[in-house]
């Protein structure tokens, strides 16, 4: 028996990465986006997003992906995803019009019995609000993570799907096609799924929110934030998977887009919201955890320090510099001559006038007054603290993840900053 | 929080100091004298602005392309109560009328960090400003007042947390009326046990923030804080060790709610990333240093 053929729509991050791993489930899969260019490099080998195991996977399975700018070729699937990336605005709202557009698009082109499916992250109401025929149309929970969008994609924990009836069974070739993941398939109300997705994201960062309050408080009262949390991992009511490592705020743009729908809907719905401003607002201040930090301990001594930054993508195995706290920083740096490595992401004039890009961590080091470790990039804990610390000119080392061991660059005689450790 | 509309530093044609013989008038007037800005001071005794005819007399003298520092108001040791609420918003009645009427340029509002309620952990420009006092009300209402008179992109209001100098002449709770008990009795004591913890600025540096508003023309809302809270123990600690021999620091104990006052300064870093404020043991010595000779030591 054959497999359902699938389509995906949109070939940016969340739609090609789920195209190349249900290709991997060994499925055949057209993959469609209008930007002919975006097609042809693809077709080229070219992949316009940086992710773990994507090249491999995406070479190893070339022969069952196609790619192309002719909807015509989305009558051959059985089940189409709708996936583009939405764009949000710096307030995490979302421009929705070009979702519309390519659901109108898929629609026309797709033949009359297959199933549409939007993966992309949508509002409570979005779905339902579809002109296309109810049995027809589903909404489907996405929940990639940059930088380990295909393993999320592979293996995914259970699929949230949003439909007009759960009590209804879902359409045969969507079943098998879910069926090939072999985990646990959830239906419910279009609503339901809609909100769940923005529900997952909302604990996540309650989470994070309370570890960063936790970790704050650790800096100033002598206590090690990196102790408490393994305590914290084996109660069962938290879990060994808890989202309870702090960090500089929300990255990304999709957990800040859901709080920004969230808000949305209560404000016009008259929910109590307070809590989510809570965590909107702990998350700029952690933002500037680094920059207080740096004030602190150089730009108030020194008039002209040198300024070494390690890591500019908002997290590491990925390009994305979306509301990245090294970027942040850097344009608060304007005045400063500022040095930056990231192994994949290029500085951009945009940040900063006279920002430097170096080709190594070491290099950028190089005569440096403080060096800020500002992605937990693997590559960053190889950096050897004998050789930094000659190489620095000052010895101000703020390293927030903790990707240098403490121990050694204090016995180096380096001035150590990890967040969540006084 | 403040945005500028100048990209590079400019000097301002002209700029009107209302409240120049105020602790941070002084201090501005003689730092933008020193950077060659051309500027008007205007104190009470020039125009009493809580009179009828301040902002008929205050208009006169303005020019379109002024900028306008407004420092003047009675502060809390003039009075707390409602007629002295009054009178400072009488004064600002007319300064909005006049920078109104004549449309000035730039205006900056020296507010008071008084708008916050204590407690709540961290304070920055987005806390709500709820104040306890009648004094709080008045900078939060004059701050609307100055909303109304001038376009958003013309107004820097600056919420200024307590504030060191030599020539201190209020004589608040904290370093100024430490150092004259010190000076005074050779020892220092405290209300309570002195764990209410406060966020201090030298008087010269609020002086050069205001410089640095105005060459950037900067719009919008900064508290001119370090950052950096003490305890007042702590503070008088620290002002009894600028005395030889060090002055005797006891506490009276007892006392009620201790309050605290933590502030971000990160959108200060923002703003003016070379600007900071000295820390207040260097604040201290250097209030110390300029006082030798007189009177309070």
């Amino acid at each position: 028996m054959t497999g359902p053929v699938i389509g995906f729509a949109g070939m940016t991050h969340l739609g090609l990465n789920s195209a190349v791993a249900s290709a991997e489930r060994g499925f055949d899969v057209i993959c469609f986006d209008s930007d002919a260019d975006r097609i042809a490099a693809l077709n080229e080998g070219r992949l316009p997003v940086v992710e773990p195991e994507l090249p491999e996977m995406f070479a190893r399975r070339h022969a069952r992906l196609t790619f192309t700018s002719d909807a015509g070729l989305l009558k051959k699937c059985d089940v189409i995803y709708v996936a583009p990336d939405v764009a949000t605005d710096e307030k995490g709202a979302s421009d929705l019009g070009p979702i519309r557009a390519l659901i109108d698009l898929v629609d026309a082109a797709m033949a009359a019995a297959s199933v549409l499916v939007v993966l992309s992250q949508v509002p409570p109401g979005f779905t339902s609000g579809l002109s296309r025929p109810l049995a027809a149309r589903y909404y489907q929970v996405e929940t990639l993570i940059f930088g380990r969008a295909i393993e999320r994609a592979m293996y995914p924990e259970r699929f949230i799907v949003g439909c007009a009836d759960p009590a209804v069974p879902l359409p045969a070739a969507l079943a098998a096609y879910l069926s090939a993941f072999e985990c646990p398939i959830l239906p419910m109300r279009y609503e339901s799924a809609e909100l769940c997705k923005i529900s997952i994201n909302m604990v996540l960062v309650a989470q994070v929110s309370c570890a960063n309050t936790i970790a704050e408080l650790c800096e100033k009262v002598g206590a090690d934030y990196g102790e408490i949390v393994p305590a914290l991992r084996l109660d069962r009511r938290i879990g060994a998977y808890a989202y309870i490592s702090p960090g500089m705020g929300i990255s990304g743009g999709n957990l800040e887009r859901d709080l920004a729908t969230f808000n949305s809907f209560g404000d016009a719905l008259g929910t109590s919201i307070g809590v989510v401003r809570a965590w909107q607002h702990n998350s700029g201040y952690r933002r500037n955890w680094a920059l207080r930090t740096l004030h602190a301990t150089v730009l108030s001594r020194l008039a002209d320090p040198l300024i070494a930054v390690l890591g500019l993508a908002y997290k590491e195995n990925t390009d994305s510099v979306k509301n990245s706290p090294a970027v942040a920083l850097i344009e608060a740096l304007q005045p400063f001559h500022v040095r930056a490595f990231d192994p994949v992401v290029a500085p951009r004039e945009e940040w900063h006038p006279v920002l430097t890009a170096s080709l190594d961590p070491m290099a950028a080091c190089g005569g440096a007054d403080v060096v800020l470790v500002m992605t937990p990039w693997p590559e960053f804990r190889g950096i050897d603290v004998t050789q930094l610390a000659k190489a620095l000119r000052g010895n101000v080392v703020i390293d927030p993840y903790g990707m240098l061991d403490r121990r050694s660059a204090i016995a180096a005689g380096l001035e150590y900053y990890r967040i969540g450790v006084s | 929080m403040l945005s500028h509309q100048n990209a590079h530093p400019e000097k301002p044609t002209r700029v009107v100091v209302l409240g120049a013989g105020g602790v941070i008038g002084k201090a501005l007037l003689k730092r933008l004298k020193a950077d060659g800005i051309a500027v008007l001071g205007l104190g009470s005794v020039e125009i009493d602005l809580t009179e009828l005819a301040a902002a008929e007399e205050l208009q006169a003298l303005l020019r379109a392309d002024d900028a306008v520092v407004f420092l003047s108001a009675l502060t809390p040791d003039k009075g707390r109560d409602i007629a002295t609420l009054m009178k400072n918003l009488r004064m600002a009645e007319a300064v909005a009328a006049a920078v109104a009427a004549v449309r000035c340029k730039h205006l900056v509002y020296m507010s008071s960090d008084a708008v916050y309620p204590f407690g709540g952990g961290t304070v920055d420009e987005t806390t709500p400003a709820d104040p306890l006092d009648l004094y709080g009300v008045m900078h939060k209402t004059r701050e609307v007042m100055m909303m109304s008179a001038v376009q958003a992109n013309a107004l820097a209001i600056l919420r200024c947390t307590l504030v060191c100098a030599a020539d201190d002449t209020h004589n608040s709770y904290g370093p100024n009326r430490f150092r004259r008990q010190a000076a005074k009795d050779g020892k220092i004591t405290l209300g309570g046990e002195g764990k209410e913890t406060r966020d201090h600025v030298f008087a010269d540096d609020v002086a050069e923030l205001v410089r640095l508003v105005l060459v950037h023309r900067s719009a919008g809302l900064l508290n001119a804080v370090s950052g950096r809270s003490y305890s007042f123990g702590e503070v008088a600690h620290v002002v009894a060790a600028t005395f030889d021999p060090p002055a005797e620091v006891s506490f009276a104990g007892g006392g009620g709610a201790v309050t605290h006052r933590h502030f971000d300064a990160t959108a200060l870093h923002q703003a003016f990333p070379n600007f900071h404020f000295q820390p207040l043991e260097a604040v201290v010595a250097e209030v110390h240093r300029r006082s030798a000779g007189r009177g309070d030591g």
